[in-house]
């Protein structure tokens, strides 16, 4: 296992721990191991873990940009949205598992931003696996005491006069950013629309941008 | 107050390490070895359980080990305290699993 | 369990000295906040976390604090602030909101 950067003395930076080669041999094979002895008690399937990992590797920014994209052409479905994220997910055939999703919406006004500083909670059955910056301990420690900054660490500068809501989904909802609809895409298809939407933009740590557009 | 070593909202910190790393088919093997005990039918690793093991884990292993290598050593913890398996027999699996490994045989 | 507080109580987190596993971050607990919103009711992480799935449910609330007065060298945006999850039984009035939810 190694570090992906210099140690340093001050107890409060703590590189992210990443594993080398041997880590993810030893990974694998411990939950190779531990897999082998459940299946031997009968309390799980080889079939069931391949099923299970296809399930969880379908999800992704795609479908978060489908939401973003339907809400910002059709206003009573983001009225929907808003009010209860997991139904309105669920129209689009989007499949909630946590609790509740709650959607939180950016403007001129009010800047959103996402984090879990007890862990690393995300919409993972939206928007797949979160960032490893969003798992690391300076964000997690950082964005609720110092958003502003962090969010110049990624080029977003709020301005002062815009306000900042942090939402730490330390419990049971889980949380989308609803980005803002950049300007002059008033004739955009929907589609092309989804295109524009980044995972970050969704976090809180972008915004959308037509430049960005591939 | 007690504080979790875990519970660092807050805390100081580095600067954000802006990193793009692949999620490996072992990391996702542990997601969905969890998902499965975790499921209505067994009940036996609720997410709970999992974090409320590495909080147990004592600081120093808690900052050593990867993300998904937490959630790994957490779910052997609890089922280990719930008597679904013994670290015994878990190491024994582990040796036969890594000298098959390196004969070439990787399951 | 009926929910002891609506949008817009004035809340004080408590510290409740329990050990285990607690999903109330250290940074709030006594401090004052607002409850933004009602989230429903939930089984409590600190029982789920030792396999109790007994119950009783609890009410979880969204509580928004100032950032100015979690931290106090902020230096952002007067208005900026921080909405965090909390469970009912760590939560205690401070001042009933004048209009009703």
């Amino acid at each position: 296992m190694s570090n992906d950067d210099d140690e340093h003395d001050h107890d409060h930076h703590e590189p992210l721990v990443v594993e080398d080669e041997q880590g993810n041999i030893e990974g694998q094979i411990v939950i190779n191991a531990l897999q082998n002895l459940l299946v031997e008690r009968n309390l799980i399937a080889p079939g069931e873990v391949r099923r299970e990992i296809e399930k969880i590797e379908s999800p992704g920014v795609h479908l978060g940009a489908k939401i973003v994209a339907r809400a910002w052409v059709d206003n009573a479905y983001k009225a929907r949205l808003l009010a209860d994220g997991k139904s309105a997910a669920a129209e689009l055939g989007i499949g909630v598992g946590e609790a509740q999703l709650i959607v939180v919406e950016n403007s001129e006004k009010l800047h959103n931003l996402i984090c879990c500083t007890l862990c690393s909670c995300y919409p993972r059955s939206i928007l797949g696996q979160p960032p490893s910056w969003y798992i690391s301990k300076a964000y997690r420690a950082r964005a609720v005491r110092e958003p502003r900054a962090v969010l110049s660490e990624f080029d977003l500068h709020i301005p002062d006069d815009v306000q900042l809501i942090v939402h730490d989904s330390n419990a049971d909802m889980r949380y989308l950013v609803l980005p803002a609809r950049p300007a002059g895409t008033e004739f955009v298809s929907e589609q092309r629309l989804a295109e524009l939407v980044t995972r970050d933009c969704m976090i809180g740590a972008a915004v959308v941008e037509l430049k960005a557009a591939s | 107050m007690t504080r979790g070593y875990h519970d660092i909202g807050g805390k100081e910190a580095g600067t954000i390490p802006m990193v793009e790393l692949p999620w490996l088919h072992w990391e996702k093997q542990v997601e969905a070895v969890r998902n499965l005990l975790g499921d209505g039918t067994r009940r036996m690793l609720s997410l709970d359980e999992m974090r409320r093991g590495f909080e147990s884990f004592g600081e120093d292993k808690y900052k050593a080990l990867s993300f998904y290598r937490r959630r790994l050593e957490a779910m052997i913890d609890i089922l280990v305290e719930k008597d679904v398996i013994c670290r015994e027999e878990l190491e024994n699996e582990i040796a036969s699993v890594r000298a098959r490994w390196e004969t070439g045989y990787k399951t | 369990m009926k929910p002891r507080f609506d949008t817009g109580d004035k809340v004080m987190v408590l510290e409740l000295g329990k050990s285990g596993h607690i999903r109330v971050p250290f940074y709030v607990r006594g401090h004052v906040g607002t409850v933004i919103h009602r989230c429903g009711v939930f089984l409590n992480p600190e029982d789920l976390a030792v396999g109790n799935v007994a119950g009783p449910v609890v009410p979880l609330y969204r509580v928004g604090f100032w950032m100015n007065q979690l931290w106090p060298d902020y230096d952002g945006n007067a208005l900026d602030m921080l909405y965090v999850e909390i469970y009912d039984h760590w939560l205690a009035m401070v001042d009933k909101s004048a209009v009703a939810a």
